[in-house]
């Protein structure tokens, strides 16, 4: 999977057409060959633009900054950034016509040891959804939408017994320092004053304590069930690595087998799950 | 009703702990006040007899109740959640339940992955009308949680080591 050259033409033709006032996508790092992302103005920068499988991060997360806002912006988007692109639509974050998209039929993108990563092995909407320009093979999005499976790690850990998942999960919040990286690494994290942040409110606290980051954890996973797309830009940019794809995971199942058939941002459209009800939701865990 | 709980009560999640002589568990009772509220009234006002472990909040409606109102409480104080509101197709706003039920099944299933025992977190429809319902509901919360032992888990008091 290497488009770096149709989408250095791609920029430099909305340059000189003057489309767009800035670029959004993936450059060297410049110390080895991981990519990190690039926010291009100057039509001269345009040879910076690489994409090949080593381009996992989610560039829809900086439609939420200064650079971006009431700008006109081409952005490329892989299958799981289109998803997450198409809720921010739905949810008026950012007007589709100041955005020009460049769509890639993903393949998987690989992490820092060369391996596939996770969300790609399990992808289920591998092509972009929303795009102006798609690259690579495919395009029609029916072909791409594979079966959904519940999560490897996820089904492991419910089959353990209550007191080890306890036990685990006490250690992954143990582990949390409260960077809230996650959440300015997410793309649908959007608001410019967050909950947790909250520094008057007793509910919530900046103490770096286990039970707080048990509920700014738990709260935030809370907000992106039905909406996260399982893109995994908060796990590549946890200084802990902590497993973050269990908590969304394990709601986007819940959701998967008991509300609806298909997943987060691919209908246009569609908003969460916790925004529509059906009168035939399961009732049973109800007294 | 039993009121006696026996010593060295353990607690479910994490078996080296255990609770102190004459524990009684808490349960944080988050009530809509359209039918829940007003079915907890009838059975007081109706003189039924049901066990004072459950400490009542009122809210507009049960989909008022955010998931971290549940996280919160097994935070702080309490050994279990009871949330109750109007029966489906009763609610005063029409609809504000269906958006809870969704809710609802998702915050249960997520505190019981990340090792809370599921009968910690219980929902229950309780009508105006449904006084002695009310009493029953609460009485078997009560049993579930008493059996399940104090809650541990991200606080540290009201614990003694083995």
């Amino acid at each position: 999977m290497n488009y770096t050259k149709q989408i250095q033409d791609i920029a430099a033709k909305l340059f000189a057409e003057g489309k767009i006032d800035v670029f959004v996508g993936y450059r060297m790092n410049g110390f080895d060959d991981n990519q990190v992302p690039v926010l291009i103005k100057d039509p001269q920068d345009v040879s910076k633009l690489v994409f090949t499988d080593k381009s996992v991060f989610n560039l829809v997360n900086y439609l939420k900054t200064d650079h971006t806002r009431r700008k006109r912006v081409g952005l490329v988007v892989k299958g799981c950034d289109s998803r997450s692109l198409n809720l921010m639509l739905t949810e008026s974050q950012v007007k589709r016509e100041n955005l020009y998209v460049v769509g890639i039929c993903c393949e998987g993108v690989v992490d820092e040891a060369a391996q596939k990563m996770q969300n790609c092995v399990e992808c289920v909407v591998s092509d972009a959804v929303v795009y102006d320009e798609l690259l690579g093979a495919g395009g029609t999005l029916s072909g791409s939408i594979k079966p959904y499976k519940v999560n490897a790690d996820v089904a492991a850990l419910a089959a353990k017994p209550l007191t080890e998942r306890t036990a685990y999960f006490e250690e992954v919040f143990e582990n949390c320092i409260r960077c809230n990286a996650c959440r300015h690494s997410c793309p649908l994290c959007y608001c410019a004053k967050c909950c947790i942040d909250q520094e008057t409110s007793t509910l919530y606290n900046g103490a770096n304590t286990t039970s707080a980051a048990f509920h700014a954890l738990m709260t935030w996973s809370l907000h992106l069930a039905g909406r996260c797309v399982d893109c995994r830009n908060c796990e590549k940019a946890c200084p802990s690595h902590l497993p973050l794809h269990l908590l969304h995971k394990q709601n986007e199942s819940v959701i998967y087998e008991n509300f609806q058939e298909h997943l987060a941002g691919v209908i246009p459209e569609d908003r969460g799950a916790f925004y529509k009800y059906s009168l035939k939701d399961p009732d049973d865990f109800i007294m | 009703m039993e009121t006696e709980v026996k010593d060295q009560l353990v607690s479910i999640e994490k078996p080296e702990l255990v609770a102190v002589p004459n524990w009684e568990p808490v349960i944080m009772g988050i009530l809509c006040n359209w039918c829940s509220y007003a079915g907890s009234d009838l059975t007081g006002t109706s003189r039924i007899q049901y066990p004072p472990n459950i400490r009542i909040i009122r809210v507009p409606c049960s989909s008022r109740v955010d998931p971290w109102f549940l996280i919160k409480s097994l935070q702080t104080t309490a050994d279990g959640v009871l949330v109750s509101g109007c029966h489906p197709g009763d609610c005063h706003y029409i609809t504000g339940n269906y958006y809870a039920r969704r809710r609802f099944l998702v915050t249960k299933k997520l505190l019981n992955f990340v090792g809370f025992h599921e009968n910690r977190i219980q929902f229950s429809w309780v009508s105006a009308a449904e006084g002695p319902k009310f009493a029953q509901v609460v009485a078997k919360v009560t049993e579930d949680i008493k059996k399940l032992g104090p809650l541990h888990l991200y606080k540290k008091e009201n614990f003694e080591k083995k």
